[in-house]
Protein backbone atom coordinates (compact mmCIF):
# COMPACT_ATOMS: atom_id res chain seq x y z
CA UNK A 1 0.00 0.00 0.00
CA UNK A 2 1.20 3.51 -0.75
CA UNK A 3 2.04 5.99 1.98
CA UNK A 4 -1.28 7.00 3.65
CA UNK A 5 -0.77 10.69 2.81
CA UNK A 6 -0.57 9.78 -0.88
CA UNK A 7 -3.85 7.86 -0.80
CA UNK A 8 -6.35 8.94 -3.41
CA UNK A 9 -9.81 9.85 -2.15
CA UNK A 10 -13.04 10.04 -4.11
CA UNK A 11 -15.55 12.47 -2.57
CA UNK A 12 -19.14 11.78 -3.69
CA UNK A 13 -21.87 14.34 -2.96
CA UNK A 14 -24.48 16.07 -5.13
CA UNK A 15 -23.75 19.42 -3.42
CA UNK A 16 -20.53 21.03 -4.63
CA UNK A 17 -20.30 23.01 -1.38
CA UNK A 18 -20.12 19.84 0.67
CA UNK A 19 -17.56 18.29 -1.71
CA UNK A 20 -15.36 21.36 -1.24
CA UNK A 21 -15.78 21.22 2.54
CA UNK A 22 -14.78 17.54 2.70
CA UNK A 23 -11.90 18.15 0.31
CA UNK A 24 -10.69 21.11 2.39
CA UNK A 25 -10.90 19.12 5.61
CA UNK A 26 -9.06 16.14 4.12
CA UNK A 27 -6.31 18.54 3.05
CA UNK A 28 -6.07 19.90 6.60
CA UNK A 29 -5.91 16.36 7.95
CA UNK A 30 -3.04 15.69 5.56
CA UNK A 31 -4.60 14.09 2.49
CA UNK A 32 -4.09 16.23 -0.60
CA UNK A 33 -5.00 13.72 -3.27
CA UNK A 34 -8.78 13.83 -3.86
CA UNK A 35 -11.21 13.86 -6.76
CA UNK A 36 -14.94 14.58 -6.79
CA UNK A 37 -18.11 13.00 -8.19
CA UNK A 38 -21.64 14.46 -8.10
CA UNK A 39 -23.54 11.17 -7.75
CA UNK A 40 -23.09 7.42 -7.36
CA UNK A 41 -23.20 6.66 -11.08
CA UNK A 42 -20.41 9.12 -11.90
CA UNK A 43 -18.46 7.85 -8.90
CA UNK A 44 -18.74 4.20 -9.91
CA UNK A 45 -17.51 5.02 -13.40
CA UNK A 46 -14.53 6.93 -11.97
CA UNK A 47 -13.74 4.11 -9.55
CA UNK A 48 -13.70 1.56 -12.38
CA UNK A 49 -11.44 3.73 -14.50
CA UNK A 50 -9.05 5.16 -11.93
CA UNK A 51 -7.03 3.97 -9.01
CA UNK A 52 -8.63 5.16 -5.80
CA UNK A 53 -7.88 4.15 -2.22
CA UNK A 54 -10.75 5.62 -0.21
CA UNK A 55 -14.36 6.70 -0.87
CA UNK A 56 -16.24 9.35 1.14
CA UNK A 57 -19.89 9.29 0.05
CA UNK A 58 -23.18 11.05 0.69
CA UNK A 59 -26.36 8.89 0.57
CA UNK A 60 -29.22 11.02 -0.77
CA UNK A 61 -28.15 11.72 -4.36
CA UNK A 62 -29.84 11.58 -7.79
CA UNK A 63 -29.20 8.85 -10.38
CA UNK A 64 -27.47 6.46 -7.99
CA UNK A 65 -27.68 7.03 -4.27
CA UNK A 66 -25.01 6.21 -1.70
CA UNK A 67 -26.52 2.87 -0.69
CA UNK A 68 -26.59 1.74 -4.32
CA UNK A 69 -23.01 2.92 -4.80
CA UNK A 70 -21.89 1.10 -1.64
CA UNK A 71 -23.55 -2.14 -2.76
CA UNK A 72 -22.06 -1.81 -6.27
CA UNK A 73 -18.58 -1.31 -4.82
CA UNK A 74 -18.89 -4.29 -2.50
CA UNK A 75 -20.24 -6.46 -5.34
CA UNK A 76 -17.27 -5.67 -7.59
CA UNK A 77 -14.19 -7.85 -7.04
CA UNK A 78 -11.90 -5.08 -8.24
CA UNK A 79 -13.41 -2.49 -5.88
CA UNK A 80 -14.72 -4.32 -2.82
CA UNK A 81 -11.51 -3.73 -0.85
CA UNK A 82 -12.15 0.04 -0.91
CA UNK A 83 -13.18 1.58 2.41
CA UNK A 84 -16.37 3.61 2.06
CA UNK A 85 -17.11 6.28 4.67
CA UNK A 86 -20.69 7.52 4.57
CA UNK A 87 -21.15 11.27 5.29
CA UNK A 88 -24.86 12.00 5.20
CA UNK A 89 -27.83 13.87 6.67
CA UNK A 90 -29.77 10.57 6.86
CA UNK A 91 -30.13 10.06 10.62
CA UNK A 92 -32.58 7.14 10.78
CA UNK A 93 -31.22 4.23 12.78
CA UNK A 94 -32.33 1.77 10.11
CA UNK A 95 -30.24 3.64 7.51
CA UNK A 96 -27.18 3.54 9.77
CA UNK A 97 -27.62 -0.20 10.39
CA UNK A 98 -28.20 -0.85 6.68
CA UNK A 99 -25.00 1.03 5.80
CA UNK A 100 -22.99 -1.00 8.32
CA UNK A 101 -24.49 -4.28 7.11
CA UNK A 102 -23.78 -3.31 3.50
CA UNK A 103 -20.10 -2.92 4.26
CA UNK A 104 -19.61 0.79 5.05
CA UNK A 105 -16.38 1.46 6.93
CA UNK A 106 -17.89 4.34 8.91
CA UNK A 107 -20.93 6.59 9.19
CA UNK A 108 -20.94 10.34 9.89
CA UNK A 109 -24.14 12.39 10.24
CA UNK A 110 -24.25 15.96 8.94
CA UNK A 111 -23.67 18.51 10.26
CA UNK A 112 -20.29 17.21 11.42
CA UNK A 113 -17.01 18.64 12.70
CA UNK A 114 -13.45 18.47 11.46
CA UNK A 115 -12.59 16.39 14.55
CA UNK A 116 -15.25 13.79 13.69
CA UNK A 117 -14.06 13.40 10.09
CA UNK A 118 -10.44 13.19 11.21
CA UNK A 119 -11.23 10.57 13.86
CA UNK A 120 -13.21 8.35 11.46
CA UNK A 121 -10.67 8.62 8.61
CA UNK A 122 -7.73 7.86 10.92
CA UNK A 123 -9.58 4.91 12.47
CA UNK A 124 -10.19 3.42 9.01
CA UNK A 125 -6.56 4.12 8.04
CA UNK A 126 -5.37 2.22 11.11
CA UNK A 127 -7.51 -0.77 10.14
CA UNK A 128 -6.14 -0.69 6.58
CA UNK A 129 -2.56 -0.47 7.87
CA UNK A 130 -3.14 -3.32 10.35
CA UNK A 131 -4.65 -5.53 7.62
CA UNK A 132 -1.84 -4.82 5.13
CA UNK B 1 -74.86 24.24 -9.03
CA UNK B 2 -76.58 27.49 -8.00
CA UNK B 3 -77.98 28.26 -4.59
CA UNK B 4 -80.54 30.92 -3.79
CA UNK B 5 -79.35 32.92 -0.80
CA UNK B 6 -81.60 35.08 1.35
CA UNK B 7 -81.51 38.80 0.50
CA UNK B 8 -80.35 39.79 3.97
CA UNK B 9 -77.33 37.67 5.00
CA UNK B 10 -76.64 39.71 8.14
CA UNK B 11 -79.84 38.62 9.75
CA UNK B 12 -78.91 38.04 13.44
CA UNK B 13 -80.75 34.79 13.88
CA UNK B 14 -80.60 32.70 10.71
CA UNK B 15 -83.44 30.34 10.33
CA UNK B 16 -82.85 26.62 11.08
CA UNK B 17 -83.56 25.95 7.40
CA UNK B 18 -80.42 27.85 6.36
CA UNK B 19 -78.21 25.77 8.68
CA UNK B 20 -79.87 22.66 7.42
CA UNK B 21 -79.28 23.72 3.82
CA UNK B 22 -75.62 24.54 4.57
CA UNK B 23 -75.21 21.16 6.20
CA UNK B 24 -76.70 19.40 3.19
CA UNK B 25 -74.45 21.36 0.81
CA UNK B 26 -71.33 20.58 2.85
CA UNK B 27 -72.22 16.90 2.93
CA UNK B 28 -72.86 16.92 -0.82
CA UNK B 29 -69.50 18.60 -1.47
CA UNK B 30 -67.70 16.15 0.79
CA UNK B 31 -69.37 13.12 -0.77
CA UNK B 32 -68.81 14.42 -4.28
CA UNK B 33 -65.12 15.09 -3.69
CA UNK B 34 -64.70 11.67 -2.12
CA UNK B 35 -66.55 10.06 -5.00
CA UNK B 36 -64.29 11.84 -7.49
CA UNK B 37 -61.25 10.61 -5.60
CA UNK B 38 -59.92 14.11 -5.08
CA UNK B 39 -60.32 14.57 -1.35
CA UNK B 40 -58.11 11.74 -0.08
CA UNK B 41 -55.16 12.99 -2.15
CA UNK B 42 -55.82 16.59 -1.22
CA UNK B 43 -56.15 15.70 2.44
CA UNK B 44 -52.84 13.86 2.34
CA UNK B 45 -51.16 16.91 0.82
CA UNK B 46 -52.75 19.32 3.27
CA UNK B 47 -51.65 17.08 6.14
CA UNK B 48 -48.08 17.63 4.98
CA UNK B 49 -48.35 21.41 5.26
CA UNK B 50 -47.36 21.63 8.96
CA UNK B 51 -44.30 19.57 8.01
CA UNK B 52 -43.54 22.12 5.26
CA UNK B 53 -43.77 24.93 7.84
CA UNK B 54 -41.39 23.06 10.10
CA UNK B 55 -39.00 22.56 7.18
CA UNK B 56 -39.12 26.25 6.24
CA UNK B 57 -38.41 27.15 9.86
CA UNK B 58 -35.42 24.81 9.75
CA UNK B 59 -34.11 26.59 6.65
CA UNK B 60 -34.58 30.01 8.26
CA UNK B 61 -32.77 28.91 11.43
CA UNK B 62 -29.94 27.17 9.59
CA UNK B 63 -29.21 30.09 7.27
CA UNK B 64 -29.45 32.66 10.08
CA UNK B 65 -27.09 30.61 12.30
CA UNK B 66 -24.60 30.18 9.46
CA UNK B 67 -24.63 33.89 8.61
CA UNK B 68 -24.15 34.91 12.24
CA UNK B 69 -21.40 32.34 12.79
CA UNK B 70 -19.48 33.50 9.70
CA UNK B 71 -19.78 37.19 10.61
CA UNK B 72 -18.55 36.50 14.16
CA UNK B 73 -15.61 34.48 12.87
CA UNK B 74 -14.71 37.21 10.37
CA UNK B 75 -14.75 39.78 13.20
CA UNK B 76 -12.46 37.59 15.29
CA UNK B 77 -10.10 36.87 12.38
CA UNK B 78 -9.94 40.56 11.48
CA UNK B 79 -8.97 41.44 15.06
CA UNK B 80 -6.17 38.85 14.89
CA UNK B 81 -4.97 40.32 11.60
CA UNK B 82 -5.01 43.84 13.00
CA UNK B 83 -2.99 42.65 16.00
CA UNK B 84 -0.30 41.17 13.73
CA UNK B 85 -0.26 44.32 11.57
CA UNK B 86 0.23 46.51 14.67
CA UNK B 87 2.98 44.24 16.05
CA UNK B 88 4.73 44.28 12.68
CA UNK B 89 4.78 48.09 12.65
CA UNK B 90 6.18 48.14 16.20
CA UNK B 91 8.92 45.66 15.33
CA UNK B 92 9.82 47.62 12.18
CA UNK B 93 10.34 50.72 14.34
CA UNK B 94 12.54 48.77 16.81
CA UNK B 95 14.67 47.30 14.01
CA UNK B 96 15.03 50.69 12.34
CA UNK B 97 16.13 52.29 15.61
CA UNK B 98 18.56 49.56 16.74
CA UNK B 99 18.64 46.19 14.92
CA UNK B 100 21.05 44.57 17.39
CA UNK B 101 18.97 45.58 20.39
CA UNK B 102 15.79 44.39 18.66
CA UNK B 103 17.25 40.90 18.38
CA UNK B 104 19.07 40.88 21.73
CA UNK B 105 16.01 42.04 23.69
CA UNK B 106 14.01 39.13 22.33
CA UNK B 107 11.57 41.40 20.49
CA UNK B 108 12.18 39.62 17.17
CA UNK B 109 11.84 36.17 18.71
CA UNK B 110 8.65 37.14 20.57
CA UNK B 111 7.23 38.56 17.34
CA UNK B 112 7.89 35.34 15.44
CA UNK B 113 6.22 33.32 18.19
CA UNK B 114 3.27 35.70 18.17
CA UNK B 115 2.85 35.44 14.37
CA UNK B 116 2.95 31.66 14.50
CA UNK B 117 0.30 31.45 17.23
CA UNK B 118 -1.94 34.06 15.63
CA UNK B 119 -1.82 32.57 12.13
CA UNK B 120 -2.65 29.20 13.63
CA UNK B 121 -5.76 30.73 15.26
CA UNK B 122 -6.75 32.52 12.02
CA UNK B 123 -6.40 29.24 10.13
CA UNK B 124 -8.84 27.70 12.63
CA UNK B 125 -11.30 30.54 12.02
CA UNK B 126 -11.04 30.02 8.25
CA UNK B 127 -11.75 26.30 8.72
CA UNK B 128 -14.81 27.14 10.81
CA UNK B 129 -16.00 29.55 8.10
CA UNK B 130 -15.62 26.76 5.54
CA UNK B 131 -17.56 24.34 7.76
CA UNK B 132 -20.37 26.88 8.23
CA UNK B 133 -21.11 26.56 4.50
CA UNK B 134 -22.63 23.12 5.15
CA UNK B 135 -25.96 24.93 5.48
CA UNK B 136 -26.10 24.94 1.66
CA UNK B 137 -26.24 21.15 1.46
CA UNK B 138 -28.59 20.69 4.45
CA UNK B 139 -31.08 23.41 3.51
CA UNK B 140 -30.90 22.45 -0.18
CA UNK B 141 -32.20 18.98 0.62
CA UNK B 142 -35.02 20.45 2.71
CA UNK B 143 -35.94 22.95 -0.03
CA UNK B 144 -36.31 20.02 -2.46
CA UNK B 145 -38.81 18.39 -0.06
CA UNK B 146 -40.90 21.57 0.17
CA UNK B 147 -40.86 21.98 -3.61
CA UNK B 148 -42.18 18.42 -3.91
CA UNK B 149 -45.01 19.23 -1.53
CA UNK B 150 -45.86 22.43 -3.42
CA UNK B 151 -45.97 20.47 -6.67
CA UNK B 152 -48.25 17.82 -5.11
CA UNK B 153 -50.59 20.49 -3.78
CA UNK B 154 -50.70 22.20 -7.16
CA UNK B 155 -51.53 18.91 -8.89
CA UNK B 156 -54.31 18.10 -6.42
CA UNK B 157 -55.84 21.56 -6.75
CA UNK B 158 -55.71 21.37 -10.54
CA UNK B 159 -57.49 18.01 -10.42
CA UNK B 160 -60.14 19.58 -8.22
CA UNK B 161 -60.47 22.43 -10.66
CA UNK B 162 -60.94 20.02 -13.58
CA UNK B 163 -63.74 18.24 -11.75
CA UNK B 164 -65.48 21.46 -10.72
CA UNK B 165 -65.04 23.51 -13.92
CA UNK B 166 -67.96 24.05 -16.33
CA UNK B 167 -67.74 21.67 -19.34
CA UNK B 168 -66.82 24.44 -21.76
CA UNK B 169 -63.82 25.43 -19.58
CA UNK B 170 -62.73 21.96 -18.50
CA UNK B 171 -60.47 21.30 -21.48
CA UNK B 172 -58.42 24.44 -20.71
CA UNK B 173 -57.88 23.34 -17.13
CA UNK B 174 -57.05 19.83 -18.26
CA UNK B 175 -54.39 21.22 -20.59
CA UNK B 176 -52.88 23.09 -17.64
CA UNK B 177 -52.88 19.91 -15.60
CA UNK B 178 -51.06 18.01 -18.33
CA UNK B 179 -48.50 20.79 -18.48
CA UNK B 180 -47.72 20.29 -14.78
CA UNK B 181 -46.89 16.63 -14.27
CA UNK B 182 -46.60 15.40 -10.70
CA UNK B 183 -43.06 15.70 -9.40
CA UNK B 184 -41.51 12.28 -9.01
CA UNK B 185 -38.86 12.34 -6.23
CA UNK B 186 -35.61 10.54 -7.02
CA UNK B 187 -35.83 8.38 -3.96
CA UNK B 188 -38.85 8.84 -1.71
CA UNK B 189 -37.51 6.44 0.88
CA UNK B 190 -34.70 8.78 1.90
CA UNK B 191 -35.70 11.41 4.43
CA UNK B 192 -32.90 14.01 4.32
CA UNK B 193 -31.96 16.20 7.30
CA UNK B 194 -34.09 15.76 10.44
CA UNK B 195 -35.70 19.18 10.91
CA UNK B 196 -37.05 18.37 14.37
CA UNK B 197 -36.05 15.60 16.75
CA UNK B 198 -39.12 16.14 18.96
CA UNK B 199 -40.84 12.83 19.64
CA UNK B 200 -38.60 10.93 17.22
CA UNK B 201 -37.08 7.68 18.46
CA UNK B 202 -36.23 6.32 15.01
CA UNK B 203 -33.43 8.81 14.35
CA UNK B 204 -30.13 9.71 15.97
CA UNK B 205 -29.59 13.21 17.34
CA UNK B 206 -25.82 13.40 17.01
CA UNK B 207 -22.61 11.59 16.03
CA UNK B 208 -22.13 9.93 19.42
CA UNK B 209 -25.52 8.21 19.04
CA UNK B 210 -24.40 6.92 15.64
CA UNK B 211 -21.22 5.55 17.19
CA UNK B 212 -23.13 3.97 20.09
CA UNK B 213 -25.62 2.33 17.72
CA UNK B 214 -22.89 0.87 15.52
CA UNK B 215 -20.87 -0.27 18.55
CA UNK B 216 -23.95 -2.00 20.00
CA UNK B 217 -24.21 -3.99 16.77
CA UNK B 218 -20.54 -4.93 16.81
CA UNK B 219 -19.40 -2.58 14.04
Amino acid sequence: MSNPVDMKFLIVDDFSTMRRIVRGLLKEIGYNNAEEAEDGAVALNMLKNGKFDFVVSDINMPNMNGFELLKAIKADDALKHLPVLMVTAEARKEDIVLAAQSGAAGYIVKPFTKATLEEKVQKIMQKITAAA
Amino acid sequence: MTVDLPDNMSMPAASPEIFQQLGVLTRQLHDTLNMLGVLPGLKHTVDDLPDARSRLNYIATKTADAAEKVLNLVDTAKAEQEHIAAETRKLAELITADPVKAVASGAVYNFVQDVEATTHRVDGHLTDIMMAQDFHDLTGQVVAKVVTLANDLETQLLKLLVQAAPPEQAHKVEAALTAHPTFDPENPTLEGPVVSHDGRTDVVANQSEVDDLLASLGF
